[in-house]
């Protein structure tokens, strides 16, 4: 027993509550090593998901996210679906005549094979007509496009032959696209994506299939007059032209396709882990306390408060957390680290710092069983023989 | 042994944390198991269902299926390989499509073939399809005629075939000319022209990487030949999937491992006066680490049949949007791998079993 050496003060500088506690989890390193391993290993998880799900979305449809148009308007059979929509040219203007659109211009996606830096790759046209909604809003180098066959590249896709000045071939066909600008979270389908003039866009069509008829745009972009909403906008356009099914942006981000499968599978699967972390911590430290019921009879009985034995739990409880927070974050530091997770995940510390303090309050909670088990402890029972184990 | 089967019998409440711990893992397991397969195979049905040994693309079209055109010229010379017994040509258009009575469009694949894949009868009558029995879920019923894209062209219903949809969309299994005519109506941006083909599925007599070059080496480059498996992971996004969720069904049987080494770990400590005792009338060491591992098995089988059950529950609840597959297979190896990780989780508190001294029972007992 290590009881009388509690609360004689010491060449310690800790309080009491924390010195019992640190010498208790130094005697049982493995017991609370693995303890924290495994919280550790659900908070890596559960940072994991959320960083991936956030990166892999934004890298999905950022590029539809950050273009100006604030109304989508998509073929009614497209489900929403950029790369499934067409809309007959016309469109365009059976939209402008809608009342409330200040201004309407076509939008066409599609993904090319391209050359860049030498190298054949992947790169997806959103073409726009220039001046009209549609330009990228996150414009941080350079221009937007003034004249055909120039465009506007990811920031991030710089080292991959889309920096300002490179020269991106059409492949086949050779059709020639200058880069002259650079945006933020401009990828559509993980693809980088060029924001060109509609006639580019219509050209690099052609470039690849001489079968082409026709190059109608996907979707058509439209912007509502001042006192007008987005949302009042999507629905006068549902209502009044035939064929389309219009919304506003944040609905077509929302709706493109796996964003919701991928939110929803992600979310059970953090809160699953999240409830493991609970259960863990929480049927430990109780397991433990019973452990431990003899001793803290005994500890009761010499008149240590319960206060102190309470706030020792607590300390361990803490500090088992944090310690398994920060083998979590750097397990996510560890495996998003070169590739960023194959998709240019980064670590984003309001996510840790939200996550690690969730977590914290959770298995903080999960222990009260624990401490009512602490607070139930009869010091009497320490004079009954055999009852302080009882 | 028989002490630990009956302490178990006995003592279950003793056992009960490590149970819960597990069986909720195994749900975890078990659901990131079936959204992988789900994801996996509802994408890559289509592929998988080949009876073909290597998929050919046009070089440009950096293995994409939608990009790829192969011109029928193109065609003959892959014919004209040596090694070569069949080929066929593939045409795939993603599109949505009305359903009589049914206010939401169904997303589905027109496929244009002449191979027939495994499970899909010889290309039916222009105009008809066979469908993918995942288009059920959607109002499609046999004998309907579908309306597909915005250009409206009809295509009948004229029986189902299993397991071949691609990239989640339901597929329908046409004539190559009416997969042109679905094409070039909807898309005449990407319009073929006739004998066009996107990507060509060819078998022959030689190891597929043998004839997958000599394929590559007779068209002069204008081709890339993948095998059949690679043609699979090809599609987007399969690879980083794949890599992914393995890494998070990894981390968390590491998490199961780390839980069973924790639990039977405490377990043990509450252990060694009995064990000390145990050791003391001659129990050989053995036979108590082979209880401990027995324990900690059938600890991990019923936490596995509990997660079982309780997904098997759970599985009718789960959104219609969410991709989820439960396969036999991916049972199996969960349940393989979480006994496999009950063992040697238990394995970390052999050492402190073995060091426990039997004359430690004479003394005070603790």
């Amino acid at each position: 027993m290590r009881g009388p050496e509690v609360g004689a003060g010491g060449p310690s500088p800790h309080t009491p509550e924390v010195f019992l506690a640190l010498r208790e989890m130094r005697r049982a390193k493995l017991r609370f090593a693995l303890l924290t391993g495994a919280v550790g290993l659900l908070a890596f998880l559960v940072l994991f998901l959320q960083t991936l799900t956030g990166a892999l979305i934004e890298q999905f449809i950022g590029a539809l996210e950050h273009q100006s148009g604030q109304v989508v308007v998509f073929g009614e059979q497209a489900r929403r679906n950029l790369e499934g929509s067409v809309v007959p040219a016309d469109t365009v203007d059976a939209v402008a005549a809608v009342d409330g659109v200040a201004v309407a211009g076509p939008l066409g996606e599609g993904t090319f094979t391209v050359e860049a830096d030498g190298e054949l790759t992947d790169a997806v046209l959103f073409g726009y007509e220039l001046g009209g909604p549609g330009a990228p809003t996150t414009l941080v180098e350079g221009r937007l496009p003034e004249a055909e066959g120039e465009a506007v590249a990811p920031s991030d896709a710089d080292g991959e032959g889309f920096g300002i000045g490179d020269v991106v071939t059409v492949a086949p066909g050779g059709y020639q696209i200058t880069v002259v600008g650079q945006a933020d979270d401009i990828r559509f389908s993980v693809t980088p994506a060029l924001f060109t003039s509609f006639d580019t866009y219509a050209a690099a069509r052609r470039s690849v299939n001489p079968d082409a008829e026709a190059v109608p745009p996907s979707v058509v972009v439209a912007d509502p007059v001042e006192g007008t909403t987005p949302e009042e906008l999507a629905r006068r356009i549902d209502d009044q032209v035939p064929g389309v099914d219009a919304v506003t942006r944040a609905v077509a981000v929302d709706s493109a396709p796996g964003v919701g499968p991928v939110q929803q599978s992600f979310s059970i699967i953090v809160f699953l882990c999240l409830f493991v972390v609970v259960v863990v911590a929480g049927l430990f430290f109780l397991i433990l306390t019973v452990q431990k019921a003899g001793s803290l009879t005994l500890l009761r009985a010499i008149g240590t408060p319960t206060g102190d034995l309470v706030r020792s739990l607590l300390v361990q409880v803490v500090a088992v957390v944090v310690g398994g927070l920060v083998v979590g974050t750097l397990l996510l530091y560890g495996s998003l680290a070169g590739s960023g997770g194959g998709i240019g995940a980064t670590v984003d510390p309001g996510l840790v710092l939200t996550n690690a303090v969730l977590i914290l309050v959770l298995a903080v909670l999960a222990s009260l069983a624990a401490v009512r088990r602490v607070l139930r402890i009869d010091p009497i029972r320490a004079t009954v023989p055999g009852g302080a184990t009882a | 042994m028989r002490i630990a089967l009956r302490e178990l019998r006995r003592r279950p409440g003793r056992f009960a944390t490590a149970t819960v711990v597990l069986t909720l893992l195994v749900v975890l397991l078990l659901f990131l198991g079936g959204l992988l397969d789900g994801l996996f195979l509802g994408s890559t049905g289509a592929l998988r269902a080949q009876q073909a040994d290597v998929v050919v693309y046009a070089s440009e079209a950096r293995t994409s299926v939608l990009r790829s055109r192969i011109e029928p010229a193109t065609t003959d010379e892959v014919a004209a390989v040596d090694g070569v017994d069949e080929v066929g040509g593939l045409g795939v258009a993603l599109l949505g499509a009305t359903v009589p009575d049914r206010a939401d469009v169904a997303d589905v694949a027109v496929f244009g073939y002449q191979v027939p894949p495994a499970g899909v009868p010889e290309p039916p009558a222009p105009g008809q399809a066979w469908a993918d029995r995942s288009l059920q879920d959607e109002g499609v019923a046999v004998g309907q005629t579908l309306v597909v894209g915005p250009a409206g062209v009809p295509i009948e219903v004229v029986g189902w075939v299993d397991d071949t949809s691609y990239l989640l969309q339901g597929a329908l299994w046409t004539t190559p000319d009416t997969w042109r005519e679905v094409q070039n109506a909807n898309r005449p941006d990407a319009a073929v022209g006739p004998g066009v083909f996107q990507v060509l599925v060819a078998s022959g007599s030689l190891p597929p990487d043998e004839l997958a070059a000599r394929i590559d080496a007779a068209t002069d480059g204008a081709t890339e030949t993948l095998t059949k498996d690679e043609a699979v992971l090809s599609l987007p996004g399969t690879r980083e999937q794949n890599a992914t969720f393995t890494s998070i069904i990894g981390t968390t049987f590491a998490i199961a491992g780390v839980v069973v080494a924790l639990f039977f770990a405490l377990l043990t400590l509450e252990r060694v006066p009995v064990y000390g005792l145990l050791k003391a009338i001659g129990t050989p060491t053995r036979s108590l680490l082979a209880g401990l591992l027995v324990q900690a098995v059938v600890v991990s089988a019923v936490a596995f049949a509990i997660g079982f059950a309780l997904v098997a529950a759970l599985a009718a609840g789960i959104p219609s949007g969410v991709p989820v597959r439960f396969e036999a297979s991916r049972a199996v190896t969960t349940l393989v791998g979480i006994l496999a990780t009950a063992v040697i989780g238990g394995a970390l508190s052999l050492r402190r079993v073995v060091k426990v001294d039997p004359a430690s029972a004479i003394g005070s007992g603790s």
